[in-house]
This record gives C-alpha cells, sequence and structure tokens, in this order.
C-alpha cells in the first residue's frame, strides 16, 4: 500500500525534476499554473511523467480537478489505494474532492490545432 | 488593380463523400462522417484515450486512379491524387492546351506519409536490420510528395511548393496559389490539402497531447461539437481537398465556370506558444482584417465566416471573441458555420476543404449545419451559427484556419455576381 507521504514524496520530486528546482521549495497548497508557472501544456507533461511513475492513466476528465499540488498529491494517492477500496471510489472520490475548489482549468482542451 | 484570381475547379476526398456532389450533399443533409476506431491492431485500443475518428472507410486508389498512379506514395497523396483529378476534370482543365511552366502545384500537409513512415521506423527498431528498409521510404516521407505526385502526373512544371503549418498548412497553399498567380509567376495553381495520419503513433500522439474529444467514445457522430458546452476536444479525420485556381483572364480566356474569386489573405504568427492561442483573440482578429485589407472589403461586407471550429474547449471560445472583436455588432448577423463537425480535423486537408465548402456556400448560398449544436456554449456563442442547414445570399466568405506553432491564417473569398 502506497503510504500518502510516499506519493506526496514522489509527486514533489517529478514536480521538482520537471521544473528544475528544489523539491523543498514546493508546497501542497501551490497552484500549478498561479504559483509555478505550468501553462496547460506544462500541466499535461508533468502529468505524463507521474502517470509513468505511478503507472496510472489519468482520464482527460480528471484534469479539470488537479489545479494545486495538494489536489494530484490527493488525486494519485486515491488512484494507487489498496483494492479494499471499491474500484470505482479510488477513482472518482479524489477527483470530485479535488473538484471542490472551483479554479482554472489545467486544461487541456486549449490547443489551437 | 491586381490580378483577379478565380477558383474553376473542385475535388473532395472527405470521411462524408468522394467527389464535390456526394460531399456537399452530405454536408447540407448534415451527415457525420465520425464512427468509433474498433481496431488498432496490435496496439491495445484501451491505451487510447479518444476512439473515434473522421476516417474514410474502404478507399482504394484503384478505384478513382489509373493502375499503378497511386502505388508509390502514401494514403495522403493518393488523396491529393484522387482530389486533384476530380478538381481539374471539374475545372474542364487541360495540361495540353497549358504552358506547363505556368502551371504550378501549392500543396498544404501537416503530417505527410505516416502510414508508411511508422510501418518502416517499427520494423527497423524491432527487427535491427537498417538494410531492410524499404527504399522508397525517404521518397514517402518526404513532405513534398503529394506536390510532387500531383505534378508529375499532370505534367505541371510551374512553382511546386509544399506548405506545412499543421492545421493551417492549406489555408497557407490557397493563399500562397493566390499570390503566386497576382505575382505573375504562374496562370494556374493546382491547389490541394491532404492528410491522412490517424495511425497508431500520431493518434496516440494527439490523446497524450489531450487534443481530442474522449467523452464520446460510444457516440462517435457526437464528439465532434464546435461551439458546443458538452465539446471536449478535437476529433481527428483525414482527406484531402483540392481546387483549381487561375488569373481571372486566364480563366475568361478558356471560358471556364468560376465558382468565386480568392480575393485576400493573411498569414501571421502569434509568437506565443507552440500549442496554445491567446486567449483575448487579437491575434485572431488582426488576421482576419488584414486578410479583409487585402480583399478590399470591410468587415460589414462580409456575410459568412467558415469557423476554424476544432471543438476544443479554448480554441472555439478564442475564435468567437477574435470575430467579435472585430465584427462588433456584426457578428450575430454572420452565417458561421464549422466543417470539422462533419468531418472531423482534417489537419492538412482543413484549409481546402473550407474552400470547398466557401466556393459552393457562395455559388449556392446553401451554409451547411453545425452538427451537435445542441447546447450552445455562451462562451462561443454566435447568432448565425446552427444546427439546421441555412440559406442566406452570401457575396463574401472568410475562412479562418489556425496551426500549432503559433500559427494563423485567414483567406476571403468573393462571390464573382457580387
Amino acid at each position: 500500500m502506497a503510504k500518502t507521504s510516499d506519493v506526496s514524496d514522489k509527486i514533489i520530486q517529478a514536480l521538482a525534476d520537471y521544473l528544475k528546482r528544489d523539491a523543498a521549495s514546493i508546497q501542497t497548497t501551490h497552484h500549478l499554473r498561479d504559483d509555478l508557472g505550468l501553462d496547460s501544456m506544462a500541466v499535461i507533461e508533468m502529468l505524463y511523467r507521474i502517470e509513468e511513475v505511478f503507472n496510472l492513466q489519468i482520464p482527460d476528465q480528471d484534469l479539470v480537478g488537479l489545479t494545486t499540488v495538494g489536489q494530484v498529491i490527493a488525486y494519485v494517492q486515491g488512484r494507487v489505494a489498496p483494492p479494499k477500496a471499491s474500484a470505482k471510489a479510488a477513482e472518482h472520490t479524489p477527483a470530485k474532492a479535488a473538484a471542490k475548489k472551483p479554479a482554472a482549468k489545467p486544461s487541456t482542451k486549449s490547443k489551437k490545432a | 488593380m491586381s490580378t483577379r484570381v478565380v477558383i474553376t475547379g473542385l475535388g473532395v476526398v472527405s470521411p462524408i463523400g468522394i467527389g464535390v456532389p456526394q460531399f456537399w450533399k452530405a454536408a447540407l443533409e448534415g451527415r457525420s462522417g465520425i464512427s468509433a476506431i474498433t481496431s488498432f491492431d496490435p496496439f491495445p485500443l484501451e491505451g487510447y484515450r479518444s476512439r473515434v475518428a473522421g476516417r474514410i472507410l474502404g478507399f482504394s486508389p484503384e478505384q478513382y486512379l489509373p493502375a499503378g498512379q497511386g502505388d508509390r506514395v502514401d494514403r495522403y497523396a493518393q488523396f491529393a491524387l484522387v482530389a486533384a483529378k476530380e478538381a481539374l476534370a471539374d475545372a474542364d482543365f487541360r495540361m495540353e492546351r497549358e504552358e506547363p511552366h505556368r502551371v504550378g502545384v501549392i500543396v498544404g500537409a501537416g503530417m505527410g506519409g505516416m502510414v508508411m513512415g511508422e510501418r518502416e521506423i517499427t520494423q527497423l527498431y524491432e527487427q535491427k536490420r537498417p538494410h531492410r528498409v524499404h527504399p522508397n521510404f525517404i521518397p514517402v516521407i518526404t513532405l513534398n510528395s503529394a506536390s510532387g505526385i500531383v505534378a508529375m502526373t499532370y505534367g505541371a512544371k510551374g512553382p511546386n511548393l509544399t506548405i506545412s503549418t499543421a492545421c493551417s498548412s492549406s489555408a497557407h497553399a490557397l493563399g500562397q496559389a493566390m499570390h503566386a498567380i497576382r505575382a505573375g509567376t504562374a496562370d494556374a495553381v493546382i491547389v490541394v490539402g491532404a492528410d491522412a495520419s490517424i495511425t497508431p503513433l500520431v493518434f496516440a500522439g494527439f490523446c497524450s497531447l489531450r487534443a481530442l474529444s474522449t467523452k464520446y467514445n460510444e457516440t462517435p457522430e457526437r464528439a465532434s461539437r464546435p461551439f458546443d458546452r458538452g465539446r471536449d476536444g478535437f476529433v481527428m479525420g483525414e482527406g484531402a481537398g483540392a481546387l483549381i485556381l487561375e488569373s481571372f483572364a486566364h480563366a475568361k480566356k478558356r471560358k471556364a465556370r468560376m465558382y468565386a474569386e480568392v480575393a485576400g489573405y493573411a498569414a501571421t504568427s502569434e509568437a506565443h506558444h507552440m500549442v496554445i492561442p491567446r486567449e483575448d483573440g487579437e491575434e485572431v482578429a488582426i488576421t482576419m482584417r488584414l486578410a479583409l485589407k487585402d480583399a478590399g472589403v470591410t468587415p460589414a461586407q462580409v456575410d459568412y465566416i467558415n469557423a476554424h471550429a476544432t471543438s476544443t474547449t479554448v480554441g472555439d471560445a478564442v475564435e468567437v471573441k477574435a470575430i467579435r472583436l472585430l465584427f462588433k455588432s456584426r457578428a450575430d448577423k454572420l452565417a458561421v458555420s464549422a466543417t470539422k463537425s462533419l468531418v472531423g480535423h482534417t489537419l492538412g486537408a482543413a484549409g481546402s476543404l473550407a474552400g470547398i465548402v466557401s466556393a459552393l456556400t457562395l455559388t449556392s448560398g446553401q451554409i451547411h449545419p453545425t452538427l451537435n449544436l445542441d447546447d450552445p456554449d455562451p462562451a462561443c456563442a454566435l447568432a448565425g451559427l446552427s444546427a439546421q442547414p441555412q440559406t442566406r445570399k452570401t457575396k463574401v466568405a472568410l475562412i479562418n484556419a489556425f496551426g500549432f506553432g503559433s500559427n494563423n491564417a485567414a483567406v476571403v473569398l468573393k462571390s464573382l455576381s457580387a
């Protein structure tokens, strides 16, 4: 079972690597865009790394709730929770919880294409 | 006064029809060309977040081209050949009557020969036998293979160019062809937009970019929904469009039927971000304004906009913001339609299909419906958008096209009866 702290450390380290800055300077309250300066494309790149670290596929619709470091941690923690928790809860609860705090989408469908 | 440039022939290969009559009938009837992807064999389908696309199912070049003509080029160039053949016939444009060096070919392509490209790369990396890379690999994936094969097929020896600006490629092809004719370097240009890259790697790449619709995998025909509140990304399409452009004098001399005039064009860069548009819409508004100025028309004279409208959340909203910035109160008087709602986003072909649709709209006054506009998003509402076909007198049409790489294009077509 993955502990919250493990998930948290790994995510903060992944973010630190991506941003090329000291992990100690990244806080769970940091907003990905406003505090860490990630644009929507950078959020997608960062989540791509996190998907690899935790062997996850994050559906597009879950991105809406992922705007702060803490939300990303809570989401991933929910997704990697032990099978005791129902799969449905694991899949949806974190995103819902994270979505309580409304914020600009990190999103996604903003491409010029 | 600069040389006037006119469109005299059209050709289409699309998910809703091969051939202009079939395409236009389906477009006016509001038929969707989007279907489910049921296999990317041998790759697991669950690895693809999006599983819908506007594909041309059952296409084989032999059905449309003389034996052997499409054998040594990739699918996108086969589409280009089929569309060019129809457009030349439609224009009754006969190369034997032309001075070959006065006839150019300008192709817009975003991805190019990815079918063979992916296959050869995969085989090399799996089998590690460099001597078994196909001898035709380089000619096929070289991005000007379509403009090359079209010229070779018809003996068009004038300017031969390929423009690759992602999703705006063939809007620039139209504009650059207009420039070549205005500059006097060609009497006529065969303009083609083509792409066929619904391939395992490219499709996965667009999935990873989270640019594609993923909410409608079970209801594919609902997935491409520009300007609707439920839109969640674009739907990949494939196809080709071809237009024969000529100087007015050249077309008149040979008594060609003229669909419309290509009257103005603008090309700009937002110099902003590789894939994200500027949210204030200012650069798009400037691009439209420059194209109208080039055409010698005012915003008040525009009747119809063929919107870029890919069905992405931010993209559609930015485009409407730009339209409102430029057209102000006239914005709601314009007829607007989104061709990608029918066929998906055909990337390099998109601008040429927009050109064909706009030419047909100018000649017929018919505006195809925008599909899936069930719940218009207030963030990008325009009164002239409709889920129903419209009939309106249209004399000036504006085409928008935006591409990755911060790229914008706008093209203005004018009715010849104006």
